[in-house]
């Protein structure tokens, strides 16, 4: 049944078709609206969970771990603040090795206090031990829902699993979602059936005891890295049962006009759409480009991604996202994985855009696939990373700094 | 190099002996390296400390796994197979043991250079507690050849810094110099590194029910007797005894059973905290020092 709705609904229909046990919650723009859906579903009734509002982002993880452990199927949502607010319980849940899914939709991080999206929240919790899967739409975001439990259920995994999406461009914007039949999401999804996980008076069990062994905390700690892996086997079963089942790919890496083309835009989440589109212009302008979105971020997926990537002559990476004193953090992470594969890409170059939400135009796209162009044909000196900032952003910030300081007559 | 390691139970002040044999080494002007590990912060938990001492600066971090000598404040810990504290000696190594057992006793056992001194008999005389810090700080610094002054210098300064009163640093100087007149400075022969050699192994993944910090074995702790703890022992005596109940219900670690209308004591499990004695209304438990 096709029905337009907002990324957040999207969410909360995904939680409502995998028939959740139990939303610990905690409000914070711009996810409200996922807690919202969904207790507005429980009081008419529509849908059967136990929804708790906590104190804070921090007690709503440790309530969502704790029920898990017990053997119910939870899920949460959070964003950015919250996110990093509830951080320490984020390692705690992947030791304990409870399959939660959160819902993280992305959003720039203070200071300076902002509403609109960036990946600095959700990339920050790249170590944490929870799988990744970031989406560019609505539809991706229900079904990626679905997808997380199912993998983050199965016994060769048991973690819990982040599914990101953007604040605003995707979390407030209504677009066509096929939602499946609940029956069919039941043949894809039963029923959690915990094997370590469970609640039961007659078997008293100690979960998450405390490891003062450096022995046996390392056997722990990488017990969750040997799960990850097995998670990118297990990521692909699913997704073909997933697409036998519904008829959409959800592929790890997803490509778009890849197949005769030289150079590459590397981008994830929302404005992907944005990437794409630019694709579009540059092909009219002859330029020989597609784009690689990485939709699963955790467990990486670099097999994929070589072969995605394989003989390129150049990778324009996009982050939407900073680190300080290093650069994008996405054009690190697939530069190290690419760097002893013989048929790599020649150049990878590294662009920081949209943070806070600012936009990318065509133009910036066009950019930096001139740029990457310009480095490999000839053999310039790279300089990474790249901001993308236009003399408009320019012009704009000097507007606003100078009203800050009462020289608004100073500038037109 | 010298390599001491120190071996004790949360409380008896092994990282502050361990302090102030490095302290003392330093102010004799040797490169200098000393450092403790505990787990949670509990009495009566082993603890281990570590004392380095060379002439050249000083390539060791963490665990000395081939200590010259090995200082074990309390001989109940040799039976702990967790904490292990002869793992790691050689031949070479002096072992200085606090017990009021004789050498005999732990010679056949060890079979390395045994000293043993009932140090605990000297903490409760001097300093009315069984702390041994100083105690056996001063046995340290006499068996790796440190000067006195500096010693006494080391103990001062160590104690200053956590809070001691005057009197408190002079008992201290007094108990640690009874440790130093105690023993002989040792000849230390210096053996290669014993660190053992291991082979990199390959962990596979395992089934969740295996490979989380899960425990479903219930009351598993029966394994760990805390009775070894124990410093002194509360008898009851029966005579006394009215049947209160009192000191059933304030031991902290239920070891005080209700068997015939009376208490009895788990000895394999009371850590000798002496609530019960504090707390008996009739007086009817007394207290007797471990192993007399």
């Amino acid at each position: 049944m096709k029905k337009l709705m907002t990324g957040n609904e999207a969410a909360a229909w995904g939680a409502r078709l995998a028939e959740v046990d139990y939303i610990p919650n905690f409000p914070i723009t711009p996810q409200t609206e996922i807690i919202e859906t969904l207790s507005k579903w429980i009081r008419e009734g529509e849908m059967k969970a136990v929804f708790r509002t906590m104190d804070s982002e921090h007690s709503m993880l440790t309530a969502a771990g704790s029920a898990s452990a017990t053997g119910a199927r939870v899920f949460t949502a959070t964003s950015s603040q919250g996110l990093l607010y509830a951080f320490e319980m984020l390692y705690n849940l992947s030791g304990w090795r409870v399959p939660v899914v959160m819902v993280n939709v992305s959003r720039g991080l203070s200071a300076p206090i902002t509403l609109e999206p960036d990946h600095n929240d959700i990339l920050s919790a790249r170590d944490s031990g929870f799988l990744q899967i970031h989406c560019e739409t609505a539809q991706e975001i229900l079904d990626s829902i679905l997808v997380a439990y199912k993998i983050s259920e199965d016994k060769r995994v048991m973690l819990p699993t982040i599914v990101n999406f953007d604040g605003f461009y995707l979390s407030f914007t209504r677009e066509i979602v096929d939602v499946p039949k609940l029956e069919d999401v039941r043949k894809f999804l039963p029923e959690y059936k915990p094997t370590h996980t469970f609640f039961k008076a007659s078997k008293p069990l100690a979960q998450g005891t405390p490891v003062l062994n450096s022995s046996l905390y390392s056997y722990f700690r990488y017990q969750v890295h040997r799960a990850m892996e097995n998670a990118l086997d297990v990521y692909k079963e699913v997704k073909e049962e997933f697409n036998k089942k519904f008829g959409r790919p959800i592929d790890e890496v997803e490509t778009y006009m890849m197949d005769d083309a030289e150079y590459a835009l590397l981008m994830t989440n929302s404005f992907s759409t944005k990437g794409k589109k630019a694709v579009i212009k540059m092909r009219e302008k002859k330029i020989n480009v597609g784009l690689i979105k990485l939709r699963l971020f955790r467990p990486f997926p670099t097999k994929e991604l070589m072969k995605q990537t394989r003989g390129l002559k150049g990778l324009a990476i996009i982050d939407q996202n900073i680190s300080p004193g290093k650069g994008g953090v996405i054009y690190s992470e697939v530069s190290s994985e690419l760097y002893n594969y013989e048929e790599k890409p020649k150049v990878i170059t590294s662009f920081i855009g949209g943070l806070g939400g600012k936009n990318i135009s065509e133009t910036e796209f066009e950019f930096a696939i001139n740029y990457t162009r310009k480095v490999y044909e000839e053999r310039t000196t790279l300089r990474v990373p790249i901001l993308l900032f236009t003399e408009e952003d320019k012009k704009t910030s000097k507007t606003l700094i100078d009203i800050a300081h009462g020289g608004e007559k100073n500038e037109a | 190099m010298i390599k001491v390691r120190f071996h004790g139970r949360g409380g008896q002040g092994m990282k502050t002996s361990s302090r102030i044999l490095g302290t003392a080494a330093f102010l004799s002007g040797f490169f200098v390296q000393d450092f403790p590990i505990y787990g949670a912060e509990r009495r009566g938990a082993p603890v281990v400390a570590f004392t380095i001492i060379s002439k050249e600066p000083i390539l060791e971090r963490g665990y000395i796994f081939d200590p010259n000598i090995l200082l074990i404040s309390d001989e109940t810990l040799l039976l702990d197979k967790q904490t292990d504290p002869t793992k790691g000696m050689s031949k070479e190594s002096i072992v200085f043991i606090n017990s009021n057992k004789n050498e005999d006793y732990f010679k056949e056992k060890i079979g390395a250079k045994v000293i043993v001194e009932d140090l605990t008999k000297i903490a409760l005389e001097v300093l009315g507690r069984p702390i041994l810090s100083t105690l056996i700080a001063g046995v340290a610094a006499k068996l790796v050849g440190i000067e006195q002054k500096y010693l006494e210098e080391a103990v001062k300064e160590e104690l200053e810094q956590i809070g001691a009163n005057e009197e408190m640093i002079r008992k201290n100087i007094l108990a640690a110099t009874i440790g130093y007149n105690k023993v002989q400075e040792v000849k230390i022969e210096q053996t290669e590194s014993l660190e053992p050699e291991v082979k990199v192994v390959e962990v596979e993944y395992n089934d969740p029910e295996i490979s989380t910090p899960v425990i479903s074995f219930v009351a598993n702790s029966y394994l760990k007797k805390t009775g070894t703890w124990r410093v002194f022992k509360p008898i009851i005596k029966y005579q006394k005894c009215k049947s209160c109940r009192l000191c059933y219900v304030y031991c902290p670690e239920s070891a005080i059973k209700w068997e015939n209308n009376f208490p009895v004591i788990d000895y394999e499990n009371c850590k000798g905290c002496l609530i019960c004695v504090q707390e008996c209304p009739l007086k009817a438990i007394e207290i007797v020092r471990e192993g007399e």
